[in-house]
């Protein structure tokens, strides 16, 4: 069949297309809200569910999503936010909470209560983790901890019996030898290095009575913890207990994929509890979870629940009220509780939690259950971190990098980081 | 009634024998312009512009999300007095041009002379040497150099072949930043394009010249080959200087936008673009353009200064 068309035909066509597009009432009604968030293919799989679900219940309503490597989403976010052209529903983290309340880039709920956003039976600690200066910026989806990655068939295969929720830093140096000695699977560590990692590091400080940041946005540490710190990494390293500073290189955006789990090279990797679902989605071996490791043996409180994020709204959103709706029911609704599982961390409403938690599949039963049975090592949440503690996270990277690769000591280290930090929070306007 | 078309007449007869400024540029160029506006609408709105825009910005500090408040000299005081990101930025970028411009060049020489030899089937050639340009600044290409170079890619897999067991490349820092001098170096397309272009343009009797006189390939080539191409050499040294200090997708895919390990692939945009959209400071990366700007000027500024030293242009 052949296909032809002159000028004039095909300006008559297309006159006729911009018309019927001018006058079809579908186009003019269908209100489009647009969400964004951070992580993988499990979770946009989860998030789409939802949508369908709202969308069904209220037509003339559709979605757009958009989902990004956790550090590819703020480059593009803070863009957006700037450009005027946010995402009507955003997602958003505890490290940048302040940040975006403090400039207004996302709208206070507390007007919505009891309207368009239900909150009757949901926690009050995980409402007050979205909470800057009295106000309610950010619903929580989901609780969650930090949490080890482990890897128990290679513990099998080598012999060791697998970490617990009491092991400590220096039993892993002294399950070093045993591990290292069955040379399984081409060289596997026990642990990464977790020198650069900022949950570690948290984790660590608050089991030694101390913290990241403080209440009023200051550095809960010295620059002799950070000393300490690098030291027992630089022990770890030469011990052979976490991986070579080039091999945990090759995790340059903590994205679930190049974590040294799952590239193989450690056996345990630093991570949080909901990710569990996301890990398993490209790990072959069966995977649990026990604490980050203890500073020693018996030392607790390093663990919190933390929001493990958060649903904000664009305050510019022309759909507001249809976005604060639809937050509402992505926390409150049954159905989208089931369809989002764990994946976001526990859900904070209690009737979601309690119609989900008989049916769950074995990865989020264990979620539920490493978050629930924290015991001792359960310590309160702390503040909400300062603007900029993202960039202080970034930084703690590089510092850890360069300890492992051996141009700075930990003692430099240690007081040049604490001098970075400093200024990396001065410089917040 | 009488007076009106005298008025007329005299006008008319006026402009005529001296036409207004306006009337004589509209009959020279004006269509000329006319034609031009929509480049115009372009040049200055979306180029001149925000150029115009960032020079302001660069003395505010300017946060994406709130008002711009002047701050004065405060950017370019705190970058040259108490910031190591950015010598250490600088220090990579000054090194990388160092080394992937000359080797580059080399190399694209090196081809262009092989393939002047007027052998068959040359546009083929010419075609696949020029196809890792096109490829360069793309994201696939900086994706497969990470595959290569990394610890089980394939450069080591070759190295255990003769049993050197080589390190993870992207990712030690000792050897990172030459992953992406390779890379660079690969991309010699275009330069060498314009050298083979340059080569054809000697004329054929200086050769058979200098070989009667009993010229030895060698001789030749450093006493006629490279004088007379020395003006394409500088237009090559030049581009590709201002191409080095542009640099970005390569370090950005090779260290997830992250400059890393330890710094050792933070290009200076790489680290202006963290500054401006992963830590919001614009006013600030603002500043770090202009200063980028400053100083490739000053490269280029070098080059011409001392062409006329080293540049023969034939007479």
């Amino acid at each position: 069949m052949s296909f032809s068309l002159d000028r004039r035909k095909f300006l008559l066509g297309s006159t006729a297309l911009v018309a019927a597009g001018s006058f079809s009432p579908a186009f003019a009604q269908d209100k489009r809200l647009r969400l964004t968030w951070w992580g993988g293919q499990a979770r946009a799989d989860r998030t789409f569910a939802v949508a369908d679900l709202y969308k069904k219940a209220n037509p003339g309503l559709d979605f757009d999503g958009e989902f990004n490597a956790f550090n590819d989403y703020w480059p593009k976010l803070g863009t957006q936010v700037a450009g005027g052209n946010a995402p009507d529903v955003l997602q958003m983290d505890y490290r940048y909470l302040v940040e975006y309340a403090k400039r207004g880039a996302i709208a206070p709920l507390d007007d919505f209560i009891g309207k368009a956003l239900k909150l009757d039976d949901f926690d009050k600690d995980q409402l007050a983790g979205g909470t800057v200066d009295g106000k309610l910026y950010a619903i929580s989806l989901g609780a969650n901890s930090v949490a080890m990655m482990v890897d128990e068939a290679a513990f099998k295969e080598a012999g060791v019996p697998a970490p617990t929720n009491a092991t400590s830093y220096d039993d892993y140096k002294a399950m070093a030898e045993a591990f290292n000695k069955a040379n399984i699977r081409g060289g596997m560590k026990l642990l990464a290095d977790g020198s650069g990692n900022e949950p570690a590091l948290e984790n660590w400080l608050r089991q030694r009575g101390k913290a990241l940041y403080t209440a009023d946005g200051k550095l809960g540490w010295e620059a002799a913890d950070l000393t300490e710190w690098f030291k027992l990494w630089a022990d770890l390293r030469a011990a052979g207990v976490c991986v070579s500073p080039e091999d945990q290189a090759l995790d340059a955006t903590a994205a679930i994929d190049t974590t040294m789990i799952t590239l193989g090279k450690a056996a345990t990797t630093f991570a949080n509890s909901n990710q569990l679902i996301g890990f398993q989605a490209v790990n072959k071996n069966p995977l649990t979870m026990v604490s980050f490791p203890r500073a020693k043996a018996g030392s607790g409180g390093g663990h919190y629940r933390k929001p493990s994020q958060f649903w904000s709204v664009n305050p510019k959103s022309a759909l507001l009220e249809d976005a604060v709706k639809f937050v509402s029911f992505f926390v409150n609704d049954v159905a989208a509780g089931k369809a989002l599982g764990v994946e976001r961390g526990i859900p904070c409403s209690k009737a979601v939690r309690d119609a989900i938690s008989p049916d769950l599949d074995d990865q989020s039963k264990i979620a539920l259950n490493f978050v629930s049975n924290l015991g001792d090592l359960l310590g309160a949440l702390p503040p909400v971190p300062p603007a900029k503690a993202g960039e202080v996270s970034t930084q703690l990277t590089t510092k850890g990098q360069e300890v492992a690769f051996g141009s700075s000591s930990p003692e430099d280290a240690g007081a040049a980081f604490f001098k970075e930090a400093t200024d990396i929070l001065s410089r917040a306007s | 009634m009488t007076a009106r078309p005298y008025d007329a007449e005299t006008s008319r007869y006026g402009r005529a024998v001296t036409p207004s400024t306006w009337s004589r540029l509209w009959s020279a160029n004006g269509p000329g312009y006319l034609f031009l506006v929509p480049w115009f609408i372009g040049f200055f709105g979306l180029t001149v512009g925000p150029i115009v825009y960032s020079f302001y910005l660069s003395f505010t500090n300017f946060d994406l999300l709130t008002p711009a408040r002047w701050t004065g000299l405060d950017n370019y005081v705190r970058m040259f007095t108490a910031d190591p990101k950015f010598s250490a930025s600088m220090r990579v970028t000054l090194l990388f041009v160092l080394f992937s411009v000359p080797l580059k060049l080399a190399f694209a020489l090196g081809v262009a002379l092989l393939l002047n030899r007027g052998m068959k089937g040359l546009p083929i050639y010419r075609a696949i040497f020029y196809l890792p340009s096109l490829l360069g600044a793309s994201v696939a290409i900086a994706v497969l150099w990470r595959r290569l170079f990394a610890g089980d890619g394939m450069v080591n897999q070759v190295l255990a072949l003769i049993g050197i067991q080589g390190p993870s490349w992207i990712s030690n820092p000792r050897t990172s930043l030459w992953t992406l001098v390779a890379l660079a170096v690969w991309q010699f397309g275009s330069p060498m394009i314009i050298f083979l272009a340059g080569l054809r343009q000697i004329p054929q009797d200086l050769y058979e010249a200098a070989s009667l006189d009993g010229a030895s390939k060698w001789r030749i080539f450093w006493k006629v080959t490279l004088p007379l191409l020395t003006p394409v050499v500088f237009f090559n040294v030049i581009i590709q200087t201002i191409e080095g200090f542009k640099s970005f997708t390569p370090a950005f895919i090779i260290s997830g936008g992250t400059g890393n390990p330890v710094n050792s692939t933070l290009f200076y945009t790489l680290y202006l673009y963290q500054e401006a959209f992963a830590f919001f400071r614009m006013g600030y990366a603002s500043a770090l353009a202009w200063v980028l700007l400053v100083i490739v000027a000053v490269f280029t500024g070098i080059s011409f200064l001392t062409s006329r030293f080293w540049v023969h242009y034939d007479e």
